[in-house]
């Protein structure tokens, strides 16, 4: 009886008018709008009103409005535009494919109980804690044309043949990072697919094992449909990752040599900073948030789908 | 210690299917072939940190004459003092704990409370907030870099310290509040509202049943945004200027002179540079499982 008081009540309390429940949402609220208004939205937009004018940065110097210019400049002069827009969408897509899978292929061994597992998880996901920053410094030494690694090990095998600069060639240089990427990013992704592994309804593979099921068709009909949101965590979050791409350019080219391994992200900070044209960085960060978003707000709109509001 | 870094996910044994061949009398093949490949591919991942270390305590006649995977012919542990020297360690790594220690607490604080407004007070327009705040935690950093050096500099915060956790804050909050608003939806209706029948204020409620139930969710956020900021790179070099305000991926950078690089050194401050990141990884490793399957799940 008392419950059913209780649930009552309640439900007159939710029927509060929504536009009183906002003054008492509000305090809660101001403070993360406000920081996210201040410092992430307001810059965010301010790049794109920046794209419409030519603005060297410094303050003595008042923008002035030039309207498509930097863009038409951009999607015709710009050829450097066009490698950085290749890059990313190629650092995405083998980003999807690479260490993706890889971490997939790696959770599903390591979810299985065996001898040294934890050691094994562990030395997939150290790379993860290291600053991009300075895995591009140790990398670089990996790849030191003389003294590094990758040539060492080539000259010692026989294959002296195979060595190369591998960050000084712009055939090589892309590749290069994109593998220390790869040794970087499958911890988490590993991570991740293993939660998600948890989350497999262990009686329905007992259940399809009594069937008589094989373990493949277990993992087709058990497995997979069970790590489909988690795939789909993944798979966003890779695709954001790819785009924000920066520390281990920076760290291992600069986005050279012959800016063959520059990217959409640090493409516009080196217009801004480097190059001192604020417009034509703000152009390029405005291009960068339009494909994010093309990618993202499919995302957005699934996961919000079932909300009641 | 390392071992217990991966104890991430005690996952129940779904292709564990060893004891029923081990019943029928057979080896079992499969489970010996994953285990030579999984294992030749985590000598593969622990190759570079084996390279990292020789360097690190190898001097420059060592790194100029042997190959890169031989052992050190004299043990040069002076590189770890004298990467403390030339990174100047303690003051990058304090610089970094301090913007960590102040900004992982009150980025989580102001990313629940928000959470907490949009999931369980659901206000008018709630949803449009929602949105817009969760495209944030999706959208590069580097998009808005240039204006936010202008927005820092007509602050006075450029090259500030405690300047630069405003937009570290602003960063980290939207990511938050995206899990947090998942993991407070899923907090039944039915304990806040025999709360509220007690007396309980909407502070109260939040503060003593809601922020509770969602620990898990904020031990692997902390984790998450503690590695974050500790590793920041990008707002970090644009908005700092002088060395003593350096956090440490901008240490890094000492290490390269027009003369080259101190590899020696550089590695060795790399390995430390990672403890306090490994320590609080360890730490809250036991939540951090919990909470990215809930981040998982919750989609």
């Amino acid at each position: 009886m008392a419950t059913v008081a209780l649930v009552t009540e309640g439900r007159a309390k939710r029927r509060t008018p929504k536009h009183h429940r906002l003054t008492l949402a509000l305090p809660y609220l101001i403070p993360a709008v406000v920081l996210y208004g201040w410092f992430l939205l307001y810059p965010m937009l301010d790049a794109v009103r920046l794209s419409f004018f030519e603005w060297s940065g410094f303050r003595i110097q008042e923008p002035v409005w030039v309207g498509f210019d930097n863009y038409v400049r951009l999607f015709t002069q710009d050829a450097v535009f066009w490698t950085a827009f290749g890059n990313s969408v190629v650092w995405v897509i083998l980003s999807l494919i690479l260490p993706t899978g890889i971490a997939l292929i790696l959770a599903l061994g390591l979810n299985r109980k065996m001898v040294g597992r934890n050691l094994m998880r562990a030395v997939f996901y150290i790379p993860a804690v290291f600053a991009s920053i300075t895995v591009a410094a140790m990398w670089r030494w990996i790849y030191n044309p003389t003294l590094g690694f990758v040539n060492q090990f080539l000259e010692a095998v026989g294959l002296g043949a195979w060595t190369q600069s591998w960050l000084g060639d712009p055939q090589f240089a892309l590749g290069s990072i994109f593998i220390a990427n790869i040794w970087q990013a499958v911890g988490f992704s590993m991570v991740l697919f293993l939660a998600g592994l948890q989350t497999v309804p262990v009686e329905l593979i007992e259940a399809a094992k009594l069937d008589g099921a094989n373990a493949w068709q277990r993992f087709r009909a058990v497995t997979v449909p069970a790590l489909r949101p988690t795939t789909i965590v993944v798979i966003i979050l890779t695709i954001i990752n790819s785009l924000k791409v920066f520390d281990l350019v920076v760290g291992m080219t600069g986005g050279g040599p012959a800016q063959s391994t520059q990217v959409l992200a640090l493409w516009s900070y080196t217009q801004s900073f480097t190059n001192h044209q604020f417009g034509m960085g703000g152009a390029v960060a405005t291009v960068l948030l339009i494909v994010t978003l093309a990618l993202v707000i499919p995302y957005m709109a699934w996961s919000m789908k079932g909300e009641d509001r | 210690m390392t071992s217990a870094v991966a104890t991430p996910v005690i996952a129940p044994e779904i292709f564990d299917d060893k004891s029923a061949r081990r019943r029928r009398g057979r080896p079992d093949y499969v489970g010996i072939g994953l285990w030579i490949s999984l294992g030749i591919t985590a000598l593969l991942w622990f190759l570079p940190l084996y390279l990292m270390f020789m360097t690190s305590v190898k001097g420059r006649p060592d790194l100029n004459s042997t190959p890169m995977w031989s052992l050190p012919t004299t043990w040069e542990w002076g590189n770890y003092a004298s990467a403390i020297d030339t990174g100047d360690f303690w003051t990058t790594a304090g610089n970094s704990l301090l913007i960590a220690i102040i900004k992982v607490p009150l980025g989580l604080a102001i990313a629940a409370a928000a959470a907490y407004a949009l999931a369980r007070i659901r206000f008018r327009g709630g949803r449009a907030v929602l949105m817009v705040i969760a495209i944030g935690s999706m959208v590069p950093v580097q998009i808005g870099l240039g204006p936010l050096f202008s927005t820092m500099l007509n602050l006075g915060l450029l090259d500030s310290l405690y300047g630069l956790i405003l937009p570290y804050l602003a960063f980290g909050i939207p990511y938050q509040i995206f899990v947090l608003y998942g993991f407070f939806r899923g907090v039944p209706e039915e304990l806040e509202e025999s709360a509220r029948i007690d007396g309980a204020s909407t502070f109260r409620i939040f503060w003593q049943i809601v922020l509770p139930l969602a620990k898990p969710a904020l031990a692997a956020l902390f984790v998450l945004d503690f590695v974050a900021t500790w590793n920041e790179y990008a707002m970090a070099t644009t908005l700092l200027r002088t060395q003593s305000n350096w956090t440490i991926p901008l240490a890094v950078q000492s290490f390269s002179t027009q003369y080259g690089t101190d590899y020696g050194p550089m590695n060795a401050f790399i390995f430390m540079s990672a403890i306090p990141v490994l320590i609080v990884y360890l730490l809250f490793q036991r939540y951090f499982v919990q909470g990215a399957l809930a981040g998982a799940v919750k989609g």
